[in-house]
């Protein structure tokens, strides 16, 4: 492995935090900030059924990153994750729905600073 | 709403790249911050080699990856994907596809090739296998859209990965994409 410039952290994070409302927490930008990358789950104006083909997805990359040590958590909150999560023995992982961007600076920083 | 941008996983997590391959900690920012500053909804693309070849894969040509089990497992991909942008097309929202050139998988204009790679890996600098073509994904994701009676939406590709990388004719190329 010859590295590169890659973080090792991974934030699965809810579609209205990838595309929030104008005004609204800018969570990419913190996650630039703070070295972190992203996965993005289904948004909520997806039918159940495209959203759970998506979410199977999720599953089984992050579970890539699981095995590999990367450090994983939720930014969020999405139906059906902890149950895709749970199917691929992935563990519970840490979790917040930001509501300021010190809030999520802070949670992402937690253990690295 | 401008549309509706459906972009490689690694323009949002170069964490999935292959090893050497991460230009950036996590979030590849110039395309991401036009396609926001345009108003664009951004719909990540799950990578179709992270999960089957791994995180410690090799860089490999398309010849290398063109099986029927991987093929399978981008129409899978293809799949949920495909279903997202029905839903967005059964609404009347604009779509694009941010694909990645010079992928095996995601190049929409240029992928890797070269028939006699294999075995043992040597990649020396400057090697010639970039080719035109489309990547497996991206050739399963626009069969998938035929037949559900689309159409491959106007795509591009990050060039980043191209020896004569234009960060700017990148950018304008992503302007022309949503419309200047």
């Amino acid at each position: 492995m010859e590295g590169d410039a890659r973080c090792f952290c991974v934030a699965l994070v809810t579609s209205s935090l990838v595309n929030p409302p104008v005004g609204g927490l800018d969570a990419l930008a913190v996650l630039q900030e703070k070295d972190w990358g992203v996965v993005q789950l289904p948004a909520s104006d997806y039918p159940d059924d495209v959203a759970a083909l998506l979410l199977e997805e999720v599953a089984e990359q992050t579970e890539e990153f699981a095995r590999n040590g990367y450090r994983l958590a939720i930014l969020g909150a999405r139906a059906g994750l902890a149950e895709a999560l749970e199917s691929r023995g992935i563990p519970p992982l840490p979790q917040l729905d930001p509501s300021t961007d010190d809030e999520l600076r802070e949670f992402l920083a937690d253990g690295r600073e | 709403m401008p549309g509706v941008a459906f972009v490689a996983h690694c323009l949002l997590n170069q964490n999935a790249k292959v090893d050497g391959g991460a230009r950036t900690a996590g979030i590849y920012s110039p395309l991401v911050e036009d396609l926001r500053a345009r108003g664009w909804r951004i719909e990540q693309m799950p990578c179709p080699e992270l999960a089957f070849t791994g995180l410690h894969r090799f860089w490999a040509v398309k010849e290398q990856l063109d099986t029927p089990a991987f093929r399978r497992h981008c129409r899978r991909i293809a799949r949920a994907v495909a279903s997202a942008m029905e839903v967005h097309a059964e609404r009347g929202d604009d779509l694009v596809l941010v694909g990645l050139e010079g992928s095996p998988s995601m190049g929409v204009c240029v992928t890797s090739s070269d028939p006699e790679i294999g075995g043992r890996p040597t990649w020396p600098d400057g090697g010639t296998e970039l080719a035109a073509g489309k990547g497996i994904y991206i050739e399963e994701l626009e069969a998938e859209l035929r037949e559900r009676g689309f159409s491959l939406p106007p795509a591009m590709g990050v060039s980043h990965q191209l020896p004569d990388h234009d960060p700017a004719a990148e950018r304008a190329t992503l302007a022309e994409l949503l419309g200047g």
